[in-house]
């Protein structure tokens, strides 16, 4: 009957949860079978994601991997209640099974005791808004199923039930000498078996109705997580297909009824670790935003089942939703492969396209970049003036194309600053002999800040001219040395007709370097902490590349946070044309490089180079923030 | 067939031209202006009530923010269409008209229905007639839907030059080195009958308030001469003062981006040539 009251209450809400699922937006997340089933055997069974923090994620790995272990020991002990002298045929009479078991229990407690202490006494700030009480119950009732199990071992020992051999079960058997061989023992064998079922009985309807309902979304979610090209944002549609009305479009999420269902089983697979938040430049830095309480404010607002009350502000409150940096922290630190930024973009679309409430102090960027295709509001015509001494090919309609074309993007042709990256890497290709030409006046803005901005027609409009300019020049190769371009053309463009294949300055220059084409001279005096930007290292992998060419120019000093888990410089998520409150990031991540020594901070990244050298500025310290490019040209001097 | 003409202040130069516009429309025209203080939406239900009661051919007004809005309200209360900032005007059944959209980029050439012809003219789209005055018959403000009154006036802040409109801009950058050395600035400013702006480091250090920014997320300014002191030239900044005539950059770097973009250049302490600068000033006009 337990067992039937159990099944039902999981039953039903599992199919509310279904339905959920069914009743959401569509999204495509198919194919790639390989790689999907490559996370689920590193990111959920090998755990690789929680053990990046490797003390928790060792606790967790304990109580999850001795979950998957102690998973038959539910059937033996149900077996049991019914009949105490029956059990699961072999595997409940493998001697190595009783030791794995044996083993597992200790693991467990050991991993609810580290848990409780992480929760009770250390209590870290990423905890701070998640349900601490659910956690808590659910601690204790792991605990219990464990300690119900060894006792009931135990016991069976001690009255000499046992089915496998003692010798394989060292610590119940320790455990059983509590135990007379009496009556009363047979009484408590039958106590604890059935605080054993009912506590999983209990557990079981309990589990879908709690944030533990991450047990079963979790390996769903991670199996329909991005395999590639995860800077890519998914395109809407600004006309319906045929077959399909008006009403089938969505700009953005405006209500929990515009979710897709990948976003949807997002919210159910959050167990409100707090990992993203830890990560979260806009959080560490004094801002609202915290992804946590983003998934759980949508959470709760689909579980309310109110379809028609705006997500913003009644879910997540604006002002965090303008906070992102888009720099994906917290994406590369999500344990179950919760993908905040399509989250946020989506309400940001639609406050953008639907609301029109956005910063103010956006609109211009917003403007400029439809009128004169740059964010700044510059003449087209002067975007190639930064070549003009260099004797760069502009490449002209109808010309041939070059192998390869340089795509200069709006930073390095207009910033002061940034144009020094361009003109070092026009001089290192020169000198290197590649055949390359820029667009000149006919490259415009990739709409990357538009986009990421939530205004996807402006992008749209940008990604179509471009395309049609690329294509009717014949390019097949691309190299940007502006990572937000490179994601935008390499992971973007595809879905509008342009397939290239493109490169990051630094990949490039760095195979020159190694082919002998480049050869820079080494002066180990020149102290270098490399700074990697968000869109190149964490939503493209380019993280050896911009290391090979410090490497070849000075010593290499690495920050605390590098790599994959470099924190951004704040310019992000288009915040390059935004104010910014509370402490600035770039100021913090400049006090972090300088920390290491270094004389000079090595960027690949012209937003990177700009707002670290506004951080500079405002540190006061002694640190040169240069582009690898520079570097590198200035070594072959 | 009448003509009526909402005039908010007979001296201006565009009411005189609305009426000049008005009377090429052929029919008796009538200015009228209402009583009281501006209320849009109370002034709209005037003018939705006069129309009412004198139906009347058609009712413009000269294509200023508040004539617009006034109108706007009027062809809401109304449920009539309005064709703002309308440059011409050519009879038929139903009219033409041509009007001006998307900041002067493109004209326009639409049907104007309705009973009552609801228009507004866009400013210089002619020139007013010689000597005309503008003769108006003062129309009581409706009470009834006073939705917005003023209740207090405030005069204007910052000696009353606006930074968005002054034609003089003496901005500080990081170079001043702290709130206190704007005092300097403010002076130079004050002699030269401009208004004081600064760049996001200066608002980020709190050392001045984000309305006087100056830039890409701040304000853009058109001045005839832009003073920068002691700011390196971010492209954030450039891109709200690019509109300025001609700029003069004072920066102890000389290798700092502003002088790439200034016509004047000095290099040096701001801290010395700025106040130098004023007592020139104040010198050569004797004070």
């Amino acid at each position: 009957m337990a067992l039937g009251a159990s099944g039902t209450l999981f039953a039903r809400r599992l199919a509310r949860l279904r339905a959920l699922v069914q009743a959401a937006k569509p999204t495509r997340r198919s194919g790639d079978v390989a790689a999907r089933v490559r996370n689920e055997v590193t990111i959920v069974l090998g755990q690789r994601k929680l053990l990046q923090r490797f003390g928790p994620g060792l606790m967790h790995a304990f109580i999850f991997w001795g979950f998957l272990v102690l998973a038959p020991t539910i059937l033996i002990a149900m077996i049991a209640i019914v009949d105490r002298d029956q059990t699961l045929p072999w595997l409940a009479a493998q001697g190595w099974y009783a030791l794995l078991a044996d083993i597992f229990c200790v693991l467990v407690l050991v991993g609810v005791v580290s848990a409780l202490y992480v929760r009770k006494v250390v209590r870290p700030r990423r905890f701070a808004g998640s349900h601490l009480g659910e956690a808590d119950l659910i601690l204790a009732l792991i605990a219990t199923v464990v300690i119900s199990l060894l006792l009931w071992h135990s016991s069976r020992i001690a009255l000499g039930y046992n089915e496998w051999p003692k010798s394989w079960s060292p610590v119940s058997r320790v455990l059983s000498h509590l135990f007379g061989h009496g009556g009363g023992t047979r009484v408590l064998e039958r106590v604890f078996v059935w605080v054993h079922v009912a506590t999983i009985l209990a557990f079981l309807a309990y589990l879908p109705y709690s944030k533990h309902l991450h047990i079963g979304a979790a390996a769903v979610n991670v199996w329909f997580g991005r395999t590639a090209a995860r800077g890519r944002l998914e395109p809407l549609r600004f006309e319906p297909d045929e077959g399909e009305s008006e009403d089938d479009l969505r700009f953005g999420a405006g209500t929990a009824a515009d979710l897709t269902w990948k976003q949807v089983l997002d919210t159910f697979s959050c167990t409100e670790c707090g990992r993203c938040q830890d990560v979260c430049p806009a959080n560490q830095t004094g801002k609202l935003l915290s992804p946590k309480l983003v998934i759980m404010g949508l959470r709760d607002q689909l579980f309310s089942g109110d379809r028609e009350a705006p997500l913003v502000p009644s879910a997540v409150p604006a002002e965090s939703i303008w906070d992102c940096v888009t720099c994906g922290a917290c994406i590369e630190a999500c344990p179950v492969s919760i993908e905040h930024i399509d989250h946020i973009v989506d309400l940001r679309r639609h406050l953008v396209m639907v609301e029109s409430s956005f910063p103010a102090e956006a609109e211009p960027m917003l403007r400029d970049i439809e009128r004169s295709s740059n964010p700044w509001g510059h003449p087209q015509a002067q975007r190639a003036d930064w070549a003009a001494e260099l004797g760069v090919r502009v490449l002209e309609p109808g010309e041939m194309p070059p192998e390869y074309l340089y795509w200069v993007g709006c930073a390095s042709s207009f910033d002061e600053r940034a144009r020094r990256t361009a003109e070092a890497t026009a001089k290192l290709l020169q000198a290197a002999g590649v055949d390359f030409a820029i667009l000149g006046p006919r490259e415009s803005c990739t709409g990357d800040p538009a986009r990421r901005m939530g205004n996807e027609y402006v992008f749209q409009a940008l990604a179509e001219q471009n395309v049609a300019t690329l294509n009717q020049a014949g390019v097949r190769k691309i190299i940007a040395n502006c990572p937000h371009c490179f994601n935008t053309l390499a992971n973007e463009y595809p879905d509008f007709g342009g397939s290239y294949e493109v490169v990051h300055h630094s990949e490039l220059l760095a195979r020159l370097v190694s082919e002998g084409r480049l050869r820079p001279a080494r002066d180990e005096q020149l102290m270098v902490t490399y700074h990697d930007s968000c869109y190149l290292a964490r939503h493209n992998d380019v993280l050896d590349a911009p290391r090979e060419l410090v490497g070849a120019v000075g010593t290499a000093l690495p920050m605390a946070r590098s790599g994959k888990q470099t924190f951004c410089c704040g310019a992000g998520g288009a915040h390059m044309w935004m104010e910014e409150r509370a402490n600035p990031i770039n100021v913090e991540r400049v006090r972090e490089a300088a920390a290491t020594g270094a004389d000079t901070l090595a960027v690949a990244c012209p937003y990177c180079t700009v707002m670290l050298d506004d951080g500079v500025q405002s540190t006061g310290d002694q640190l040169r923030v240069v582009d690898v490019a520079t570097l590198l040209v200035e070594a072959l001097q | 067939m009448s003509v009526l003409v909402f005039v908010e202040d007979p001296a201006d130069e565009l009411a005189a031209q609305a009426l000049t516009f008005a009377r090429g429309m052929d029919g008796d025209v009538t200015a009228f202006t209402i009583s009281g203080d501006y209320a849009p939406a109370a002034w709209g239900q005037t003018l939705a009530d006069l129309v009412g009661a004198r139906s009347p051919r058609a009712v413009l007004a000269a294509g200023t923010e508040r004539g617009n809005e006034v109108l706007a309200h009027a062809a809401a209360i109304l449920d009539l269409p309005l064709s703002a900032n309308t440059i011409s005007f050519a009879p038929g059944s139903p009219p033409t008209v041509t009007r001006v959209r998307w900041g002067g980029s493109l004209l326009e050439q639409a049907l104007l229905h309705g009973s009552t012809l609801l228009l507004t003219v866009a400013p210089h789209a002619v020139a007013a007639d010689d000597g005309a005055t503008v003769e108006a018959e003062l129309v009581a403000s409706s009470q009834h839907a006073l939705a917005v009154a003023p209740t207090k006036r405030v005069g204007a802040t910052s000696g009353g030059v606006s930074l968005e409109e002054a034609k003089v801009v003496v901005a500080g950058g990081r170079g001043v080195g702290s709130a206190e050395g704007f005092a300097i600035i403010e002076q130079l400013a004050e002699l030269l009958g401009g208004a004081v702006g600064c760049s996001r480091a200066v608002t980020s250090a709190g050392w001045r308030p984000h309305t006087d920014q100056v830039g890409q997320t701040g304000t853009k300014v058109s001045p005839d001469i832009y003073i920068a002191c002691g700011i390196s030239g971010a492209t954030q900044h450039m891109a709200g003062c690019k509109g300025a005539k001609k700029l003069l950059a004072i920066n102890a770097d000389g290798e700092a981006s502003i002088f790439a973009h200034a016509d004047y250049g000095v290099l040096g302490d701001l801290h010395e040539i700025v106040p130098a600068i004023a007592a020139e000033i104040r010198k050569a006009r004797g004070a």
